[in-house]
């Protein structure tokens, strides 16, 4: 297998995968965290309506992401001026936004699972927003990091937007997925196999480390 | 000591008011007890005192300032509300977070452990505890703040009998420990009786009486105060009576009974009711509401004093 997937080019399509989907799973966690805490803890007209759109986005096909950012971003597009079409830009940016409903409906549903008097306690002893935002994260790690764990897995395993927002250009936008995708329309099955294992074993590693970190000190 | 004021304060919840407050005072240094029934609004105060919760309308003045944000306080919730930590994480969370420095907070928490009788808890997990446990560990948490006003929300509540034996009979050293401007909400007379210096009766979202716990708890001017202080009330054709339970009993034959008259309620005009308080003989034309408080209070045979009721 390792002669399969020998050459500097497997190992840039490994390191290009971890940093797009890296990079959009953490924005992802810092803007879906504090919004997933919002709608959890705040009460007003249409939340009910709010959450069901994020969970709705939750199982957002990727292909309908990328085609939307394909048109936002795309040279005749809205945004085409920026030039970021066919860039890691581009698969970030569409990555963020399959990412950030998973992040923030799983985030939203374990902060609404805490101990309803749990932010009141932290607010008598004098945390203030932030500090409270950040004590009730760690009180939901093991929502919170399940949420960030699925985002990840969603989006490395996603084929479809970094696909069309992304071009799967050799040197600059192949990530494992589309790798796949491409040498096994070339018949190069053998290949194809060993880079979805590769792509396991990196999922896997990712998910070992966020879960001995959820895992610590919740027995 | 922070004298604590509220003025016109309102607050609603779905269109309904749930506490309306015209003026209310509590004197610094003092434990004050906020008695009434369930749904009456107490938990509702409290909130609002510790801001909480926003009023309609009203102002909360602790040591004459209005600010909720700059108000230093502590708090005991009716349930238990731990992080998933152990009870020595709890206990210096709100130090820590109040950038007490790690000698004092060391000293605070060791005074603390002591009084409750803690110390056997620290390394296990404060979210794990049972009722009794639990109970000590967060008046420990709101001891060692040190705060100039301690509010304290059913301290006592779900608690099996014999913690709360234990602990109803350590709560007046706990609270002269926190020497500070104490209110808590109750609605076990018993405990208001026992507890507080100063009595305030909430039904409704209003108060009802306020003052003096001795003064309040002796001389109930309404029907509902009396009722929640414990009072069997008898009504009498439009007037109504208050008799302490333990002081009502029954005497041979099926229409007498002897008791002590504690109070006597909303009685205008000519009375129906003949006699003043202290007599030891008094005519009470019984009402038909009578029955249920006489059917339900405590029965002792006893010749001391009598009512003949008709």
């Amino acid at each position: 297998m390792l002669e399969v997937l020998g050459g500097s080019s497997t190992l840039a399509i490994v390191v290009r995968t971890l940093v797009v989907s890296g990079t959009a799973t953490m924005l992802a966690t810092l803007v879906g965290v504090p919004v997933g805490y919002a709608i959890a803890r705040a009460t007003f007209r249409g939340r009910t309506t709010l959450l069901g759109a994020v969970n709705t986005g939750m199982g957002m096909p990727p292909v309908v992401v990328g085609v939307i950012v394909w048109v936002l971003l795309v040279r005749s597009g809205p945004f085409g001026d920026l030039g970021l079409i066919y860039t890691q830009t581009a698969m970030m940016l569409a990555q963020f936004l399959i990412a950030t409903p998973i992040v923030v409906g799983v985030t939203a549903a374990s902060i609404q699972a805490l101990p309803p008097r749990l932010p009141d306690l932290l607010a008598v002893l004098g945390a203030g927003g932030p500090r409270t935002l950040w004590l009730l994260a760690r009180e939901a790690k093991l929502g919170v990091l399940a949420a960030i764990m699925a985002a990840f897995g969603a989006i490395a395993s996603e084929v479809g937007a970094s696909m069309i927002v992304g071009g799967n250009l050799e040197r600059s936008t192949r990530v494992l997925t589309t790798a796949i995708v491409t040498e096994t329309s070339r018949g190069e099955i053998e290949r194809a196999l060993a880079l979805g294992l590769v792509l396991l074993v990196l999922s896997f590693a990712v998910n070992l480390t966020l879960t001995a970190v959820q895992q610590r000190g919740s027995r | 000591m922070s004298d604590l004021a509220i003025d016109n304060l309102r607050v609603g919840r779905e269109g309904r008011i749930v506490l309306d407050v015209p003026s209310l005072s509590m004197r610094g240094g003092r434990t004050t007890a906020v008695l009434g029934p369930n749904g009456s609004g107490k938990t509702t105060l409290l909130r609002v005192i510790a801001g909480l919760e926003a009023s309609h309308a009203g102002t909360v003045r602790v040591g004459g300032s209005r600010s909720s944000q700059s108000r230093e306080l502590a708090y005991v919730f009716q349930e238990d509300v731990f992080l998933r930590h152990s009870v020595r994480y709890n206990l210096e969370l709100g130090l820590r977070l109040r950038r007490i420095d790690e000698t004092q907070m060391r000293h605070r928490i060791d005074q603390a452990v002591d009084l409750l009788g803690i110390g056997h808890l620290l390394d296990r997990r404060a979210d794990r505890l049972s009722g009794g446990e639990g109970r000590r560990v967060s008046l420990a948490r709101a001891l060692c703040l040190r705060a100039p006003l301690v509010l304290l929300d059913e301290p006592l509540a779900g608690l099996d009998e014999r913690a709360y034996t234990q602990l109803v009979d350590e709560l007046p050293s706990i609270l002269a420990a926190f020497s500070a401007t104490t209110v808590f909400v109750t609605h076990r007379r018993e405990e208001a009786l026992r507890l507080a210096d100063d009595l305030i009766v909430l039904i409704g979202g209003r108060v009802h009486a306020a003052g003096d716990r001795k003064a309040v708890a002796a001389d109930p001017r309404t029907a509902e105060v009396a009722r929640v202080l414990g009072f069997a009330v008898l009504g009498a054709a439009g007037r109504k009576v208050a008799v302490r339970p333990d002081a009502l009993k029954l005497g041979s034959g099926p229409l007498q009974f002897f008791m002590t008259v504690d109070g006597i309620l909303d009685v205008v005009g000519p009375p129906d009711v003949m006699g003043r308080v202290g007599d030891t003989r008094v005519r009470v034309p019984l009402g038909v509401d009578a029955v249920p408080p006489l059917m339900g209070a405590r029965v002792v045979v006893s010749t001391d004093q009598f009512v003949e009721v008709e």
